[in-house]
């Protein structure tokens, strides 16, 4: 069953008194019980498109969308109380720097409870309840590998490391029991071994409790072990999306498959000593974007028709926007 | 914690300190002889009183380091000399003028605080719509009046033109409210004299102008803080985060918003502290409120050293206890600043 469904996002933002895409057109279907890798190079778009789902942008940039449904209710048109609550049963955000999205003058105990939904308390009296929240924040934490809860639940943000915090922000998407986890980048800056609990962590989530996730990173290698299904963005528009496994075999895009060529370890058939390949150039600037597609001016197969923006085409489950895909010259 | 108090007393100790060796050499800087500004007697007097042997510890060989000794014992034992003019005690007459002070700066502090804040919050709220922009405005005009002058133009209007409110003064001369703590409006109500009533509603009639003057200035400076400093904790990253988890704009706002927009604001408004007390001394001066503002100005026009000097200790005094110990409340209520106590989780 289809979760999310984003149609043609476009997120315009003034800069300066210009109206700039940001967003250009962004596509994203996120399935029930899926891991949706969503990746893109920094300042692609990928943190605005997930502030954009649940609704955190300032309110003076424009949002719009041929559809963006979740679960079949279009989020556009509804009433900003009632998303608010449907956001806070059915999605979750792991945010990118944990210790600037939480409160620094609440402790972390206070900030978790407040993630517990009422209905989950059963109790009837105040100090039942408190007792009861105290209970589900302590199994919480333990659900995600803090073993001193004490001394978590009464610190506040400033005073806990940086993974065990990242850990706290897990346990705090999961307290509401929500559909969907987003989680915007949960290793950054992280080195190996931490890396793998917060993966392990997350692809278990997923599997027991049957949450979808999307995971928005640019580390290919996290994703490539835990998601099934890759969007690609590229400055703010959508450049190809399918099957993980598919689209390592047989990307279609330019950009795509020069991605996953830059990442050493996705190439078996790399020689020693050989250069890495990479795009020339660097993603452009906001005040600078190119028409049409907007990878054009970086893209080794791009032509004249490029300055145009090309249609999403589909092959079976597999989308992107190119004029020159890859598959069309093997013929 | 224990560090904390620690550090704060060493710094008002070496502030004091100072603030005294300044007020001692103010003796050496004045015109005159430094013993006679710091008793406000005349040499001939002193004479006359070490001649009838009263030992008054008067050494004018000795040196200035044991005059100085000498000045902070007397300091200390409430023995701040006589006023040139009047010859009345200075500890007695401060102690009676800096309560007035302290009763109308407390007053305009609450009002423009009962009015600042929330206006603030509203003009932050509404951002960049209506009436963000009419009370920016309104503040800005109201940041721009002189007090002198707002306080002359409120005479103007309310007493002059309408005759409504009285013009100077703390309290009608026909009352005769014995003096105990130096706060007017505590005094009335500790005393047991005739018709209360009627005396705290002409206390009350006095204090009306002078602290409207003084507070329309200071809520227009809380209102623009406020503001800047909602605005601010509203961009920043955990508000978005908190609505992000899907908690009400009123949740966001009540658990998240207030408390962490308060904390950098109350700092800057024990900034405003000495402003405040200058504008009170102004606007004393004016309406010839009793306090120490008007009294110093009256001891700098007759060129009254001695007293000069004490009251600049004692407001100077006042001033620096105050704002070190607000800041100091913050410092160890502040849960950002506690110690970081990393253990292993």
């Amino acid at each position: 069953m289809i979760l999310l469904d984003v149609k043609n996002l476009t997120l315009e933002m003034d800069i300066a008194g210009d109206w700039i895409k940001a967003l250009d057109k962004v596509n994203l279907v996120i399935n029930e019980g899926q891991i949706h890798a969503l990746v893109g190079e920094s300042g692609s778009g990928k943190s605005i498109i997930v502030k954009a789902i649940v609704g955190a942008l300032p309110s003076h940039w424009r949002i719009t969308a041929d559809r963006m449904t979740w679960r079949g209710q279009n989020l556009l048109t509804m009433s900003l109380k009632k998303r608010r609550q449907l956001i806070r049963n059915d999605i979750s955000v792991i945010f990118q720097n944990p210790i600037d999205s939480l409160d620094p003058l609440l402790t972390l105990g206070d900030q978790l409870k407040e993630m517990i939904p009422k209905t989950n308390l059963t109790k009837g009296w105040f100090w039942e309840r408190n007792k009861q929240k105290q209970d589900i924040a302590i199994s919480l934490l333990h659900k995600v590998g803090i073993k001193n809860h004490e001394l978590c639940l009464k610190s506040y943000p400033h005073q806990i490391a940086s993974n065990v915090i990242q850990k706290f922000m897990i346990a705090m998407a999961v307290a509401s029991e929500p559909k969907l986890i987003i989680a915007d980048n949960p290793t950054k800056g992280m080195e190996v071994t931490t890396k793998t609990q917060i993966l392990n962590l997350l692809s278990r989530i997923n599997q027991v409790r049957d949450m979808s996730i999307l995971f928005v990173s640019h580390d290919l290698l996290a994703i490539s072990s835990m998601a099934s299904y890759m969007t690609v963005l590229y400055c703010g528009q959508t450049v190809e999306s399918g099957d993980l496994r598919l689209l390592r075999k047989r990307a279609f895009h330019p950009y795509t498959k020069a991605l996953l060529d830059s990442a050493p370890s996705f190439r078996k058939d790399l020689p020693a000593k050989s250069a890495l390949t990479s795009l020339e150039g660097t993603i452009p600037t906001l005040h600078h974007l190119p028409t049409g597609c907007r990878l054009g001016p970086r893209c080794p197969r791009a032509r004249r028709e490029c300055v145009i923006m090309p249609v999403s085409r589909r092959v079976h489950n597999h989308y992107y926007s190119c004029h020159f895909p890859i598959h069309r010259d093997t013929k | 914690m224990l560090n904390i108090l620690l550090r704060y007393t060493n710094l008002i100790i070496i502030t004091l300190f100072i603030l005294s060796l300044l007020s001692f050499a103010l003796a050496y800087l004045f015109p005159g002889d430094p013993i006679e500004i710091m008793t406000g007697l005349k040499l001939e007097e002193l004479q006359k009183l070490q001649n009838q042997s009263v030992n008054i510890g008067y050494d004018p060989e000795g040196g200035v380091l044991s005059q100085y000794g000498h000045y902070m014992s007397e300091l200390f034992s409430g023995n701040w000399g006589v006023s040139f003019n009047s010859g009345q005690p200075l500890y007695e007459e401060i102690m009676q003028s800096l309560p007035a002070s302290i009763e109308l700066s407390a007053y305009a502090l609450t009002i423009s605080l009962i009015l600042g804040l929330p206006l603030g919050f509203i003009a932050a709220l509404r951002h960049h719509k209506l009436p963000d922009y009419t009370l920016l405005s309104f503040s800005v005009v109201g940041y721009s009046i002189p007090v002198f002058w707002l306080a002359l133009i409120l005479i103007l209007v309310f007493s002059l033109h309408f005759g409504w409110l009285p013009l100077s003064g703390r309290l009608s001369l026909i009352f005769d409210v014995p003096n105990k703590t130096g706060f007017i409006l505590i005094d009335i109500l500790m005393s047991d004299i005739d018709n209360k009533h009627a005396v705290l509603l002409d206390a009350l009639r006095h204090l009306i102008l002078p602290t409207l003057s003084i507070a329309i200035v200071t809520t227009t400076l809380i209102l623009r803080i406020t503001r800047r400093s909602v605005i601010e904790t509203l961009n920043s990253e955990f508000i978005q985060a908190a609505y992000a988890r899907g908690l009400t704009t009123r949740q966001v706002l009540v658990r998240h918003g207030i408390r962490n927009a308060l904390i950098p604001i109350l700092p800057l408004l024990a900034m405003q502290f000495p402003t405040l007390l200058t504008n009170a001394m102004i606007v004393e001066t004016i309406f010839s409120w009793p306090g120490i503002g008007s009294w110093l100005i009256q001891a700098i026009y007759q060129q009254d050293y001695s007293a000069i000097q004490a009251g600049m200790l004692a407001v100077s005094v006042f001033v620096v206890l105050f704002t070190m110990s607000i800041d100091m409340l913050l410092r160890l209520t502040d849960p950002k600043r506690k110690k970081v106590e990393r253990g292993t989780i």
